[in-house]
């Protein structure tokens, strides 16, 4: 594969694409903090609402008395579940089929938007206020531990009215054949002959090993402020204003019955998504609030608030069978993974069953059984850049399997990856042999078996390997357009910015493709433009970017008609053309397929010396469109069973037997993304994932009470993410091996390089046992029985 | 412009001051300026924060609490320097100066993230010493001199360290950037020419989720050398 149908799709030469430190188009804005986020919005008269959260891990309100809280001064409004306006309220696109009210009565787990809403003057008071509610509470069992929770006698924790309402677009599908038994779904897949496949096996390992639960962590808390407004371009009746519903505005704007045109939004800022895309009900509900009290209304999630999951707690036992060469020939996966609350995704559950590890192998037989446990542990929302979540199950079969046979996990991951076309496609992958090599080059790859090394301090010396598919998953369609105006390149958008530079990468390949530099394609950002270069994370980036080179090159044909027809018809003199020359125009009597657009010129192919600059050559205002998407992503066709570009991801660690300490002396890297279209947010889209990696192996936990159900540490100061001082260097490389299909054969790097157990199986390599994430010194020294 | 929480009752709404492309530094140090310029230095209404009711003095709010709710803590006014203003802020006493500076002043650049002070997201300079405004009461800052982000934007001297973060990409998503500008320029007031060890300890409070953490280095470093060459 290949960026073969789009035009300059194998273009050789690049000026401007792959540049480092081309500044950011909304960078100066997030430097000086004019950038405005969804919580910063405040309007003038504006009030605060807060919703009711459970102070129970699963609870039902049987009755609710207001009366206290609308006595105290400053409550401008009270909304409960019973309420018509909530009843009435549509949900946001991602739901289909019965629904579960916006807000009802029943929280599935502590801190869950439940039942009540206060609408006050100032925050104070509608915290005050919420105290002041007299509530009959209905306290239900609970399971946080989900190992409790699918056993026979468990108690039941989904209220019945929400057993059969399907939470969304991606959450688990019930599974015909295996029905539901108390609060375990099930989600079973098979390939081949399993069973057989264990009879004949040479060799068998068994392993388990716990994903653990991360929390999402979005920086920016998710707010919105609202209002409606008479709009008098837009006839009578009010349009709405959101602020902080970002890329959602219109979809926030369907739930109220406004169409595009009637829905506002100017700030573009979005923040940081990891591929968290879930809205919260802070940003959907204010207009609704602010209708009904004729006020603009505030709601901000606190950060307490905040931790939902980017992925679920799973328990994995696996059984794999390989031959006395290292090539796996079956794969037995029970997993036990947390489904958390009613509409949770189901990414991180069945979701992982569709593709994954086990898909890049040559083996044919593949079991994966799941049990999915209702829990009241939490929500995750949508998906996570970790997914799938059981990549590293397979990870660690290599490991495994290279530690038994004596051999390097880089060669038995060599032996068992199938080639392009197959699972039976013996080929190898041209990206993944490329990183495999440069990998051994950077990282000085010497293996060692565990116990194997100690360094000069004393500490033991860990190792270990990773692979991963660099998989395009972004499938939307782009509506893009240019504008030549006044001889300047404009590229109008929607935005919205979540710190993925993607806009810049649209704008730096319509740089390439018309001749001129980075700086020249001016970003217009308007809530009124249809084009968004979002679609995901850096593929989303990498298919719009597709998507806005054949825009460009329409552009481009429309320049050069123009200077053409201007060059042989041209305009009469006016009073205004100053600075423009009088002499005919040397492109006159060409043809547009003897012009090319170079260095901000239109000039003649066969000598390039001839020519105008672009201002000059036409001073019509030129717009081109193009609404597509590139061809279907590998990945998606093939879902792990067909390859095109890959990655490489390696660790070292030290380890003191005596503190239990553990140091990740430093990650690397080697990832080709197809064609690297922006380097420096690349380095740190790696950066971040890495890191993302460090914190959930080595320091970050969800911490419950079992007995109450209650989060004990949904804070930043207990929930502790990776400082200056904590990550470890990231060597990083990239490969351009051209073989994705999007722009010019990239694919980017989304979902392919977090990871759950590079640092433990590098802790095992060094200390020769394992130890569950989250690898902190107590519990590696009690791995170690010295605790 | 009109930033109090409850001010202006009635008003037009939607003249919210959102940034506006194109971004480039002269633009958004003029909008950082401008937000700086849009602080009323003598407050002229006050919206009582219980009822919205509007006073036109705080003796006429003080006499309004007495009549309508007794009892409770009367706001009160401090006199804050903020980028070099003088400016009065109507205030609650246990309100921090995070809460002061977005719902009252309109300076949004301090960002909250984790509104416990181990984020740094919300940095802000106090008498030479950066310092977490989530954290600080706003009646603790009275007489001493408040620098935010949006006053290291305005002020033209700083327009290196900016451009560096940007030539640099020191940000993904941006919103702990602005903390991580002002912790920048509190550790280059103290110590021109830092080593790269030196900015690591300066910046160990502010946290980065999208990982920006290498940035920084390359960033201050270059902007120190310009800097020092600019004068
Ligand atoms: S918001 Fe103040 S330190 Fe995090
Ligand atoms: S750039 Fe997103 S949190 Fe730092």
């Amino acid at each position: 594969m290949a960026d073969l149908v789009g035009v300059n799709g194998q273009r050789e030469h690049f000026r401007v694409v792959g540049k480092p430190n081309l500044p950011g188009k909304v960078s100066y804005a997030l430097a000086t903090g004019v950038a405005k986020f969804g919580i910063d919005f405040v309007v003038p008269d504006m009030l605060h609402a807060k919703i009711l959260r459970s102070p129970f891990a699963n609870a039902r309100i049987k009755h609710v008395d207001t009366t206290k809280a609308w006595q105290l001064p400053g409550v401008v409004d009270i909304v409960t579940w019973e309420d018509e306006d909530i009843k009435n309220l549509g949900a946001t696109p991602f739901s289909f089929g019965k629904r579960r009210p916006w807000l009802d009565n029943i929280a599935e787990h502590e801190g869950a938007e439940v039942g009540v809403i206060v609408v006050a003057e100032n925050l104070d008071i509608c915290e005050e206020a919420l105290r002041l509610l007299d509530i009959e509470w209905e306290i239900m069992p609970h399971v946080i531990d989900i190992l409790r929770g699918r056993e026979e006698d468990a108690p039941v924790v989904r209220p019945p009215e929400l057993q059969d309402i399907p939470g969304g677009l991606f959450t688990t599908p019930p599974d015909e054949n295996h029905p539901k038994r108390g609060n375990v779904s099930f989600a079973i897949t098979v390939q081949g002959d399993v069973d057989k496949a264990f009879q004949e096996a040479e060799n068998i390992i068994e392993y388990d090993l716990k994903l653990p639960a991360f929390a999402s962590h979005i920086p920016n808390p998710p707010a919105s402020v609202a209002w409606w407004f008479d709009d008098p371009y837009e006839g009578s009746g009010k349009s709405l204003h959101i602020e902080g519903a970002v890329q959602r505005k219109d979809s926030i704007g369907a739930m109220y019955g406004m169409p595009p045109n009637r829905t506002v939004q100017e700030g573009i800022f979005q923040g940081g998504k990891y591929c968290d895309w879930g809205m919260r009900r802070s940003q959907e509900i204010t207009p609704l609030l602010a209708k009904r009290t004729g006020r603009p209304v505030r709601m901000a999630n606190t950060r307490e608030e905040t931790f939902d999951f980017l992925m679920k707690e799973r328990y994995m036992y696996l059984k794999v069978a390989y031959t006395n060469d290292g090539l796996i020939t079956a794969v037995d996966d029970y997993s036990i993974a947390d489904g958390g609350t009613q509409g949770s995704s189901s990414f991180g559950t069945s979701g992982d069953q569709g593709y994954g590890p086990y898909y890049t192998l040559r083996c044919l037989n593949i079991r994966q059984q799941m049990e999915i446990v209702d829990s009241n542990r939490g929500k995750m929302y949508l998906s996570g850049q970790h997914c799938p979540f059981n990549w590293d199950a397979g990870t660690m079969a290599i490991y495994l399997i290279a530690e038994k046979l004596g051999k390097d996990p880089l060669e038995i991951a060599s032996i068992n990856v199938h080639g392009p076309t197959s699972q039976e496609d013996k080929n190898p992958v041209p990206s993944f042999e490329a990183c495999i090599e440069a990998g051994r080059k950077l990282m000085n790859w010497q293996w060692h078996p565990a116990r194997g090394k100690r360094l000069p301090d004393g500490r033991w010396h860990g190792m270990a390997f990773r692979y991963q598919i660099c998989p395009r998953h972004a499938f939307s369609g782009y509506d893009c357009k240019l504008e030549l105006r006044d001889g300047v390149v404009h590229l109008p958008t929607q935005g919205p910015v979540t710190g993925i530079f993607a806009v810049e990468c649209n704008a730096m390949v319509v740089a390439e493709e018309l001749g001129l530099e980075y700086d020249d394609i001016k970003v217009d950002f308007d809530y009124r433009e249809k084009f968004t270069p979002v679609g995901g994370g850096s593929d989303g980036s990498t298919a719009s970017a597709w998507a806005m080179k054949e825009c460009a090159n329409i552009l481009k044909k429309m320049i050069l008609e123009a200077a053409i027809d201007e060059a042989n018809n041209p305009p009469p003199p006016s009073l205004f053309d100053f600075g423009r020359p009088k002499e005919p125009s040397p492109l006159k009597g060409r043809k547009p397929e003897e012009l090319d657009l170079i260095d901000g010129r239109v000039v003649v192919k066969d000598d390039p010396s001839i020519g105008v600059p672009l201002a000059q050559a036409t001073r019509r205002n030129l717009v081109a469109t193009y609404s597509g998407r590139p061809p279907a992503a590998l990945w998606s066709l093939g879902r792990g069973k067909m390859l095109d570009t890959m990655n490489t991801a390696y660790c070292e660690v030290a380890v003191d037997e005596e503190t239990g300490e553990v140091e990740i002396l430093r990650f690397g890297v080697v990832a080709d993304p197809g064609k690297v279209l922006r380097p420096t947010s690349l380095e740190s889209q790696i950066d971040q994932v890495m890191y993302f990696s460090q914190g959930c192996q080595l320091l970050e936990e969800y911490v419950y009470d079992e007995r109450t159900g209650v989060k004990l540490n949904n804070n930043m100061v207990d929930y502790r993410k990776p400082g200056m001082l904590d990550v470890p260097p990231v060597d990083r490389q990239f490969l351009e091996t051209r073989a994705g299909n999007a722009a010019y054969g990239a694919s980017g790097i989304s979902h392919s390089l977090a990871n759950t157990h590079l640092v433990i199986i590098a802790i095992h390599n060094a200390i020769g046992v394992w130890v569950d994430p989250p690898a902190t010194p107590d519990k590696v020294l009690r791995a170690l029985g010295k605790a | 412009m009109i930033h109090e929480e409850n001010a202006g009752k009635g008003s037009a709404v939607n003249a919210v001051p959102v940034a506006k492309s194109p971004f480039t530094h002269a633009s958004t140090s003029a909008q950082a300026a401008a937000a700086i310029g849009a602080i009323p230095p003598v407050l002229k209404e006050f919206n009582c924060p219980l009822c919205n009711t509007l006073s036109y003095s705080l003796n006429e709010l003080t006499k309004h609490y007495e009549e309508c709710h007794p009892g409770s803590v009367v706001p009160r006014i401090v006199v804050l320097n903020i980028n070099g203003k003088d400016c009065e802020v109507l205030i609650e006493p246990h309100w921090t100066l995070k809460r002061a500076l977005q719902f009252r002043l309109g300076l949004t650049g301090a960002k909250h993230m984790c509104d416990r002070g181990v984020c740094g997201s919300c940095t802000v300079i106090i008498d030479g010493r950066p310092v977490l405004s989530c954290t600080t009461l706003t009646v603790e800052c009275e007489g001493k001199a408040i620098t935010t982000v949006e006053g290291i934007a305005a002020n033209p001297k700083w327009k290196p360290l900016i451009d560096a973060y940007c030539r640099w990409d020191a940000m993904q998503c941006g919103y702990c950037t602005p903390g991580f500008v002002v912790s920048a320029k509190a550790l280059l007031d103290r110590s021109p020419n830092p080593t790269e060890d030196e900015i690591k300890e300066a910046l160990s409070g502010n946290i980065c989720i999208c990982g920006t953490y290498p940035r920084h280095a390359q960033a201050i470093m270059e902007a120190a050398l310009k800097l020092e060459t600019e004068g």
